[in-house]
């Protein structure tokens, strides 16, 4: 497990548009965009949909799991948060329940709670969130929770 | 081809050295730059008459610039922008020299990348004052995934994953570019390299170790437009401008990783629009630069534009198919990994000079046009160099391009 993060050292500024996403972290939701006229759903929370201009908007609540599409591994710290997490993993995670009919999809990114070692693209992953050191801060953090076929690993 | 192709030129280059630190103002350094671009074309400062420049609220303004000058401007903007921006800078340019806006235009980026504000954060080792996450940053910046190297790794590892490239196909990159400086006098980092030395540099953030990354330095450099019958009056062969694109975008290009392809980047979109305008094909063009903030972004362009098939780079570059005196070299100054960061106007001033056949080398003659094409003695001059493409990058769903001749073409 990487090491701990130093939230003190980032100032997170909701805005209008993420002020409830940011809410819903403290409800230990993981919440995406949803257009209320034609149901797509997207993520960061841009403020109209994609698909069909509506901006009469709602928010859905994902069931936190998905599969790794990808992931980094940071080894030289740029942040001063990160100093003492090294080397952490980062994750992009493709949302199991956001998938829609004409191949759009949800992917999120989210420091892994598994090391290098036990990260694979292609395995499964569900959110924890964590209670950070800074008291109005709750950050989703991800975590391996299973096996998969077809895995890949990157190699020396 | 264009209705405006070959219409307007490149005439005039210049650029401050490569420093960490330079101890300078952006706008000093600015200031150097432009009066070396009109000295290489041979323009007075009342000949100038439109300045641009791009910049990420790190660097003077074309409007300090101009009074520190005594030009006195017909059309003056500054936009917001990094990697990318050059050649979408030419195209702005063609416009409103078409439209009469102005007659002659500097386009210009200065910055203190490395002493200065640094992308994607502070260094670990300096002081470390709350880092504000806001906007699309809020999802990316709290997750210790910000610097550039972090941003397209995330697209590397899965170009990795999806085609089986190995990081040795990077190594083919870092090594080329090198060769490169090591025939330039004005690059930072001129030892030559090899594929082990770039296989055993220290890791970054996975995929990319140090040899992936470009370099950060502090530098002004500038580059001057006009119209071909000006150009004809004035001091260096023309470069003519055969087309172009400016920062075209992917789908969802604010947050690229949803799409269903995190690596099929911008280009793509873009490449017929450039090859289109400027009449010409892939196999017309005898030197690229390809924006290397990183191995990867020119290795993912190379497909992106066509220059082979998708999936097919990590091959394709191999052989050192990149180097000079092989099929399509790149990057002849060294590039951003290895001869210093301008955000790209560099790579641009490369070709011009390259077009022209005055590569500033070790060859005596080199002002003239004179080159020895020994490469043991330094000459870095591309022989029968008479097409160029630039290809742009700011990120993997941004990217701008221009196509460029010489005389001769």
């Amino acid at each position: 497990m990487p090491g701990p993060i130093d939230y003190s050292k980032i100032t997170i500024t909701p805005d209008f548009d993420t002020v409830e996403w940011w809410m819903g972290t403290k409800e230990h939701k993981y919440l995406v965009r949803q257009c209320k006229d034609c149901g797509h759903k997207w993520f960061p929370p841009f403020p109209a949909c994609n698909k069909c201009n509506s901006m009469d908007l709602d928010w859905f609540e994902t069931a936190g799991t998905g599969v790794l599409h990808s992931y980094i591994v940071v080894t030289q710290p740029i942040l001063g948060a990160f100093v003492e997490a090294v080397p952490y993993v980062v994750g992009l995670i493709e949302l199991d329940d956001c998938h829609e009919a004409d191949g759009s999809l949800v992917r999120v990114g989210g420091v892994m709670l598994d090391d290098e070692e036990d990260v694979a693209i292609g395995l499964p992953v569900t959110v924890e969130f964590e209670q950070t050191n800074e008291a109005n801060i709750v950050v989703p953090r991800w975590k391996i929770s299973g096996t998969a076929d077809n895995t890949w690993k990157f190699s020396e | 081809m264009g209705a405006l192709t070959d219409k307007y030129c490149i005439v005039g280059v210049g650029e401050t050295p490569h420093m960490r630190p330079s101890n300078r103002t952006t706008l000093s350094m600015a200031c150097e730059a432009v009066k070396k671009a009109m000295a290489d074309a041979g323009l007075e400062p009342r000949d100038v008459d439109g300045m641009t420049s791009y910049q990420a609220g790190d660097s003077t303004t074309s409007n300090h610039v101009a009074t520190s000058l005594g030009m006195r401007l017909n059309y003056s903007v500054d936009i917001f922008g990094g990697g990318s921006s050059t050649e979408a800078l030419i195209g702005n340019t063609i416009g409103l020299l078409e439209a009469g806006y102005c007659k002659t235009m500097v386009i210009f980026r200065s910055m203190n990348g490395r002493s200065g504000r640094r992308m994607g954060g502070q260094a670990p080792s300096g002081p470390v004052p709350p880092t504000r996450a806001a906007e699309d940053n809020q999802f990316m910046m709290p997750w210790g995934w910000t610097s550039p190297a972090q941003r397209f790794g995330m697209s590397a590892m899965r170009y990795l994953r999806d085609t089986g490239t190995t990081t040795k196909s990077l190594a083919e990159i870092a090594v080329a570019h090198r060769y490169h400086a090591s025939l330039n006098p004005k690059a930072v980092m001129r030892h030559p390299i090899t594929i082990d030395d770039h296989q055993n540099s220290r890791w970054v953030v996975k995929p990319l170790r140090l040899l992936d990354c470009c370099l950060e330095t502090d530098v002004s450099a500038c580059l001057i437009v006009t119209s071909r019958e000006r150009a004809y009056d004035l001091r260096q062969p023309p470069v003519f401008i055969m087309g172009g694109t400016g920062r075209t975008m992917a789908p969802n290009s604010a947050w690229n990783y949803s799409r269903p392809e995190i690596h099929y980047v911008a280009g793509n979109y873009g490449r017929n629009r450039l090859f289109g305008m400027a009449g010409i094909s892939q196999k017309d063009v005898n030197l690229i630069s390809c924006y290397d903030a990183f191995t990867f972004t020119t290795l993912i362009q190379l497909e992106a534009y066509g220059f082979c098939g998708k999936g097919e780079a990590g091959e394709f570059v191999k052989g050192g198919r990149l180097q000079i005196d092989h099929e399509l070299p790149s990057n002849l100054s060294g590039g951003h990994l290895s001869e210093g960061y301008t955000h790209g106007v560099s790579m641009v001033i490369e070709n011009v000079r390259q077009l022209r056949h005055r590569a500033d080398d070790a060859c005596p003659g080199w002002a003239e046009g004179t080159h020895s094409y020994d490469r043991q003695a330094g000459c870095r001059q591309v022989k029968d160099a008479r097409i160029a493409a630039c290809l742009g990058w700011g990120t993997e769903t941004m990217s701008s391009s221009a196509i460029l001749r010489g005389i001769a073409a």
